[in-house]
């Protein structure tokens, strides 16, 4: 009850926050929640799976790209529908391919992924079409920027929530805990792995497609595999098997990357991989794990990634 | 084409020393390369082999022995061939600490899977610790020194000595480590607790002290492998990632934990890379190995020597 006041609270107060916000503290809002929106939508099926996905960046930036491309052609959210789409049968695909490997190959796979596509699209663009980069020419206001990206976010968080309840949810939770077994006892474990990666992938191509206009130029650097990084770094940070957990980290790890990235930027990233050592050895189950360890009994026992 | 661009680079005359030249240049180019291939990747899969621990931080250890030589022969004019002597054994202190400190705790006690995915990203947390370190202490200028930038000539081609020179060193350096890892009493060990680790622990190995031990032995070659690349390539604090890649992709191709397939996948990924940018250009190079690397993963996750 508590949380669910909690919730509507934050949620309520976001969607008036464009109204009293200075442009600046609007636009800090709007980095923090794409931030959210990531690390909820990877919680979403690496979470539960344990499958350490560093795809993030790659999805983004097919997003982003996406946008790009159609932007002017397409009345505003209309891209972002189409950046979601783009993204999300990317991930059908290479999930096809790369969900069969475990462990750590499949970490290597997708964190090679982004920058396969990075340089796949250098060459596609440059002897291909001859450009090596897109002007976001008439993007849409600041103001309907932000609701664009709250919506996704809010969707993704709601998203997060309900999935646990459902089938595909419990057959989530059953392929972390023993794979074979889960498939044993009939789990479409390849279907549910599939869709619900791709799912998260939309989120993720949605917010890269969102967040677009705010550059006026796009290049393949787009697909920036520290955006996957930071991802799984504010995720972990915050516990990866609750919805509040990677809010939580991300909001916590955007505020960071705002006041020392522009000025600090080598002592940003040295922070940003302390952080990961320490989340890594000191918190298995991030700051939400702390809250929970100090009430025991309550909820179901969580796994670690 | 081919012998159109054997032309191009070297300008001879005649058709047929111009294939001889190139098919030359490309293998004496592809071995020198995958020479150093072979070094650095040994090291990564002998911490993966033994541990199950990814060490994507693996090329910034290179990166630090790069600049340690560079810094060496530079500030105190040290021949950076004797550097070896110093990069190799402080990045093995650097490794027995760096395993005592992070990787020991993780290695006590974990599930196997969950160790796998928790140990990658310790590693990855420690590649931007060690590389914004090094941006922070040497900024992103190109730095580099010429050593033994003389020709040698051979067989009726040029090659220069310094990666003539590099090249048998790592390869030396590498087939003397597998020598070690099969004739000597703590070779054995490895290879004990690489095939069946708890029978290993029955007959009274020490797995604590073997893990500290080649977590060292792999830092150290890294290390090593970047005193060798600086005398060939100019430095900077982002080379270290495209080496990993690389080692990876050697790795994977030799199959993890296999030492013979290492060597051999090193030498192997060094002529095709070399052939490639002769035919094709440089820019495919990165493309053809992320693609390689991602063709094996799925289709022969075990390596092209796998068992």
């Amino acid at each position: 009850m508590a949380a669910r006041l909690a919730w509507t609270t934050l949620g309520a107060a976001l969607v008036l926050a464009p109204q009293v916000l200075a442009p600046y503290y609007r636009s800090l809002a709007l980095a923090i929640l794409a931030d959210v929106a990531l690390a909820v939508a990877w919680a979403i099926f690496s979470g539960p799976t344990r499958y350490l996905s560093l795809a993030t960046g790659a999805f983004f930036g097919a997003g982003a790209y996406t946008t790009a491309v159609v932007l002017g052609r397409l009345a505003w959210p209309l891209p972002v529908l189409a950046a979601a789409v783009v993204a999300a049968v990317m991930a059908l695909v290479v999930g096809t391919l790369a969900l069969r490997l475990r462990g750590p190959y499949f970490a290597v796979f997708t964190f090679g992924l982004a920058e396969l596509a990075k340089h796949s699209l250098i060459w596609f663009e440059t002897s291909i079409t001859g450009t090596v980069g897109r002007l976001l020419l008439s993007p849409p206001g600041a103001v309907a920027l932000y609701y664009t990206v709250l919506a996704v976010a809010g969707l993704a968080v709601v998203t997060a929530m309900a999935l646990p309840r459902t089938r595909w949810g419990t057959a989530l939770i059953a392929i972390g805990a023993d794979e074979e077994r889960a498939e044993t006892l009939g789990v479409a474990t390849t279907r549910v792995k599939i869709g619900v990666f791709a799912l998260s992938a939309a989120f993720m191509g949605a917010i890269g497609g969102a967040m677009a206009p705010r550059w006026t130029y796009i290049d393949p650097q787009v697909f920036n595999p520290l955006v996957s990084f930071q991802t799984v770094i504010m995720a972990l940070l915050g516990g990866p098997v609750t919805v509040a957990g990677p809010v939580l980290g991300a909001a916590f790890l955007g505020l960071l990357s705002e006041i020392l990235l522009v000025k600090f930027r080598y002592l940003y990233m040295l922070s940003l991989g302390l952080v990961l050592i320490v989340v890594v050895l000191a918190l298995p189950r991030g700051l939400a794990g702390l809250v929970r360890a100090r009430r025991p009994g309550c909820g179901s026992p969580s796994p670690t990634l | 084409m081919a012998e159109e661009l054997g032309h191009r680079h070297r300008g001879r005359a005649e058709a047929g020393l111009g294939v001889k030249t190139l098919v030359l240049d490309v293998v004496v180019g592809g071995l020198t390369t995958g020479g150093i291939y072979a070094l650095v990747a040994l090291g990564l899969n002998l911490q993966y082999g033994l541990m199950r621990v990814l060490n994507v931080a693996h090329g910034e250890f290179l990166m630090l022995g790069a600049y340690l030589t560079y810094a060496l022969h530079t500030g105190w004019g040290v021949n950076p061939l004797l550097t070896l002597l110093i990069t190799g054994p402080t990045a093995f202190a650097v490794g027995l600490a760096l395993h005592r400190l992070l990787y020991a705790r993780l290695l006590e006690g974990d599930a196997p899977e969950s160790l796998e995915s928790r140990s990658l990203l310790l590693s990855f947390g420690l590649m931007f610790v060690l590389q914004n370190a090094a941006l922070l202490l040497w900024s992103a200028d190109l730095r580099g020194y010429s050593y033994l930038a003389i020709p040698l000539h051979w067989l009726g081609t040029v090659f220069p000595a310094n990666r003539v020179l590099a090249a048998a060193v790592a390869l030396g350096l590498g087939l003397a480590f597998y020598v070690y890892l099969r004739t000597s009493l703590t070779g054995k060990a490895v290879r004990a607790l690489m095939q069946e680790p708890e029978g290993a622990r029955l007959v009274g190995i020490q797995t604590a002290r073997i893990h500290a031990l080649c977590f060292g032995a792999g830092i150290a070659m890294s290390a090593v492998t970047g005193s060798l690349v600086s005398m060939l390539f100019e430095l900077t604090p982002f080379i270290g990632l495209p080496y990993t890649v690389t080692a990876l992709v050697v790795v994977i191709l030799g199959g993890l934990g296999n030492m013979l397939g290492c060597l051999a996948a090193g030498l192997l990924l060094g002529l095709v890379e070399t052939a490639g940018v002769y035919l094709a250009s440089s820019d495919i190079r990165l493309i053809s190995s992320y693609a390689v690397l991602s063709l094996i993963l799925l289709l022969r996750p075990s390596g092209l020597f796998g068992r």
